[in-house]
């Protein structure tokens, strides 16, 4: 009896109630979501979640076929169609007396066939043609000359005044206004209304945005990770030597670096690039060079920091080589700082290269990426806003995953970080 | 000590750091042997030039310092002469030291048996990891550190095992010196007690000569088979413990014995207090260097050194109280009084 009762005293007192508990409650809602990164090992999901995303995003960067439902590079719909609406359809108006009449049958180049401007039946037409021009036999070739209207009832004046021979236009803008022109009719439909709409919508080319955005996930990829590594190479080996070194070696590297890194970035990219001209490789190039000094400072002053240790100095007395010191003891313990550079670096180099190919010193133009959907959708913005949203989404995405993962990382590998 | 054969032989060895206010003598012309199975004890005050010293016997001292003078014979050999791969060989391989802070000491991204696997195999680069890995199970069993710990990190150890695995990695070679340079000052007293068994036991076991550099005096008597007095870059006394003890010839020592806070001291007796300062080594007195705090200081110890003269057997003072000088015959002085 009176142990229970004890046993409840222990319970319900405060020295039941967690540390962190009690922590938790002095701070406020934005310290205490960081704070619980370390106390739920809030670091584990932020590495798996963010490494479920970059094995998606890398999958995807590899095998971009499998995702992607269209060709990047080619016009597969109407042009700056929403996401998931269907791509309407249009109807061919002639005269009443031209009877059961056809597209082919006035696609000649003496034919004149009108529609109104700005609007999607212009592409409707092309298609339309092209498909006939392919299937036609050798030698004929459709072509018939377009005429533009400002409106539909202008339009619809000069078919019934036989000026043109035929009229697109869809059903929702003809609405009932055939009944006031009685010589008319609707000869038949020029193409269906689609099945399936895009997911995230058509550019002002018609081409899918979403295939363009997995096609792009290759070049971002390819040009973040490539300068990523090259900038790696180079700029970690280069500070570890410095560091190490020291001495008028020392002293003219850093000089060098110092003054490349004073550059603005983006600026001295766009002046590498346009040098070397535009290609991927002198993209990945002109980012890597940006990053070098990065590495270079974080790792010569890390070295510089490290070789004084004791534990260096402790290795020496046992008689390791420089090279074994610099390897097995300094390079270690450098390393954990890096890695969270490199993979920031990794978002940060997508990020330039969008921002180069925005500015067009990138890529040739057709290429599907990010950066110069994004360059071509601002123009665009008020109309078709899904041009910009999906690619600005995807540069954000991908670089906060690359972050996240190796900030987290580093938090959990590093062993002096870890509790005793 | 009945063992007198030599292992290394120090002879007019002197330091100097380049410092803008001028040249640092921080070891000044010392001779000195370290016997072999011997524990050497080497005290001082802090900035006396030991641990200076104890680097300089590996040939490690980092610019600006210099080793300006002398010669250091190990094993009949002169390793002044040696060049860069022959000094790496040596380190580890015949003498390895300790050093004074266990927590930053290892490689915190190296687990123990990493450690001690580099140690044998930067020496003996043929030893299958297995080998060695075996070799270094044994020996830091021996040392009192539990088989599983061999796969710890150095942050997830205690000072205490960290020094005995920097012991480890010196025995693991089979060096013949240990040079000890304020291992056990950063441990508390217990382990500390602890660690100066441990390198007893190693000496007695393995043969090694230790070279104990100490401004714990207390640890030295425990210790020590010798001991050494170092004082501004000189080593003024040196002989075997026991009679350095009971019988301090040099009126340094005398004073560095006096000042050990004891228990039994009462409130009236005060804990004795040397006069001055250590000095400044750019620019030393001249003659003796301890002249302007000793309390026995005669005209002599101002203009002329004096020499490390050999009292008794084994036991050397460099004072001029003890040798024979011209003003000899004028001074009064009791010597051991």
């Amino acid at each position: 009896m009176e142990k229970t009762k004890l046993n409840n005293d222990m319970t319900s007192s405060a020295e039941e109630v967690p540390e962190w508990l009690l922590d938790l409650d002095k701070v406020g809602f934005v310290r205490r979501l960081f704070l619980a990164r370390k106390w739920y090992g809030g670091d584990w999901w932020f590495v798996a979640i963010s490494a479920v995303l970059l094995i998606f995003i890398i999958i995807v960067g590899i095998f971009p076929q499998w995702f992607a439902p269209y060709d990047p590079r080619v016009e597969v719909g109407p042009s700056l169609l929403a996401p998931g609406e269907t791509p309407p359809s249009f109807l061919l108006i002639t005269p009443l007396d031209s009877g059961d009449i056809r597209m082919v049958d006035i696609a000649d180049k003496t034919n004149n066939i009108g529609f109104i401007v700005g609007s999607a039946a212009s592409q409707a037409m092309r298609e339309t043609v092209d498909a006939l021009n392919e299937s036609a036999p050798e030698g004929v070739r459709y072509q018939p000359r377009q005429k533009r209207y400002e409106t539909l009832d202008e339009g619809l004046q000069s078919l019934a005044n036989g000026e043109i021979d035929g009229f697109i236009v869809s059903p929702e803008e003809l609405g009932e206004s055939l009944q006031n022109y009685t010589s008319l009719q609707v000869a038949n439909t020029l193409r269906e209304e689609g099945e399936k709409g895009f997911v995230f919508g058509t550019n002002q080319i018609g081409q899918d945005v979403l295939s363009r955005i997995i096609w792009g996930t290759r070049i971002a990829l390819i040009v973040g990770l490539s300068s990523a590594v090259v900038s790696f190479l180079i700029g970690v080996p280069l500070g570890l030597i410095s560091g190490f070194a020291g001495g008028p070696f020392d002293r003219v590297l850093t000089l060098l670096m110092d003054s490349l890194y004073s550059f603005p970035g983006l600026i001295l990219a766009i002046a590498i690039a346009a040098v070397l001209g535009a290609g991927i490789g002198n993209i990945i190039v002109s980012i890597a060079v940006l990053y070098i000094p990065t590495y270079y400072r974080i790792v010569r002053g890390q070295t510089l920091s490290v070789k004084k240790e004791l534990y260096v100095e402790a290795a020496r007395s046992l008689g390791t080589s420089w090279k074994d010191i610099l390897i097995k003891y300094i390079f270690p313990n450098v390393i954990p700082s890096v890695v969270i550079i490199f993979s920031v670096n990794v978002g940060d180099a997508i990020l330039t290269e969008a921002g180069l190919s925005f500015l067009g010193f990138g890529l040739p133009p057709d290429t599907p990426d990010w950066g110069i959907d994004l360059a071509r959708g601002q123009d665009y913005v008020r109309r078709a806003w899904w041009l910009i949203t999906y690619p600005g989404l995807m540069v954000t995405l991908v670089t906060l995953s690359f972050s996240m993962l190796g900030e987290s990382l580093s938090e959990i590998l590093n062993p002096r970080l870890t509790e005793r | 000590m009945s063992n007198t054969q030599e292992l290394m032989k120090i002879q007019d060895l002197s330091v100097e750091y380049k410092t803008r206010l001028g040249q640092v003598s921080a070891v000044d012309h010392v001779s000195f042997d370290i016997y072999k199975g011997e524990i050497l004890g080497l005290v001082g005050e802090s900035g006396c030039g030991k641990s200076t010293m104890g680097k300089a016997l590996m040939r490690m001292i980092q610019p600006p310092g210099k080793i300006t003078n002398g010669q250091i014979i190990f094993d009949g050999k002169d390793i002044m002469t040696y060049d860069q791969n022959q000094m790496r060989s040596f380190r580890g391989n015949k003498v390895s030291m300790i050093f004074q802070d266990p927590m930053t000491s290892l490689n915190p991204v190296q687990r123990v048996d990493e450690h001690v696997i580099e140690a044998i195999q930067v020496h003996e680069p043929k030893t299958k990891t297995d080998a060695a890995l075996g070799r270094a199970e044994i020996l830091i069993q021996k040392l009192g550190i539990q088989k599983r710990r061999m796969n710890s990190y150095p942050h997830q150890l205690s000072g205490g095992m960290r020094q005995r695995v920097m012991v480890g990695l010196g025995l693991v070679l089979n060096a013949n010196l240990i040079i000890a340079d304020e291992a056990t000052t950063s441990l508390d007293v217990i382990v500390e007690a602890k660690l100066a068994d441990q390198l007893r036991d190693v000496r007695e076991e393995f043969g090694v000569s230790l070279l104990v550099i100490t401004h714990n005096i207390a640890l030295v008597a425990e210790l020590s088979d010798r001991v050494a007095v170092m004082y501004a870059g000189h080593i003024v006394e040196i002989g075997d413990v026991e009679p350095i003890f009971d019988d301090p010839l040099h009126p340094y020592t005398k004073g560095l014995l006096d000042s050990i806070p004891t228990i039994k001291l009462n409130e009236k007796e005060e804990l004795y207090k040397m006069p001055g300062e250590p000095p400044n080594l750019t620019h030393p007195p001249s003659g003796c260097r301890f002249h302007p705090r000793c309390p026995f200081a005669m005209p002599i110890c101002s203009n002329q050194e004096p020499t490390l003269k050999e009292i008794s057997p084994g036991r050397l003072v460099k004072c001029w109280l003890f040798s024979e000088h011209a003003e000899k015959a004028d001074t009064n002085t009791e010597v051991s009084s």
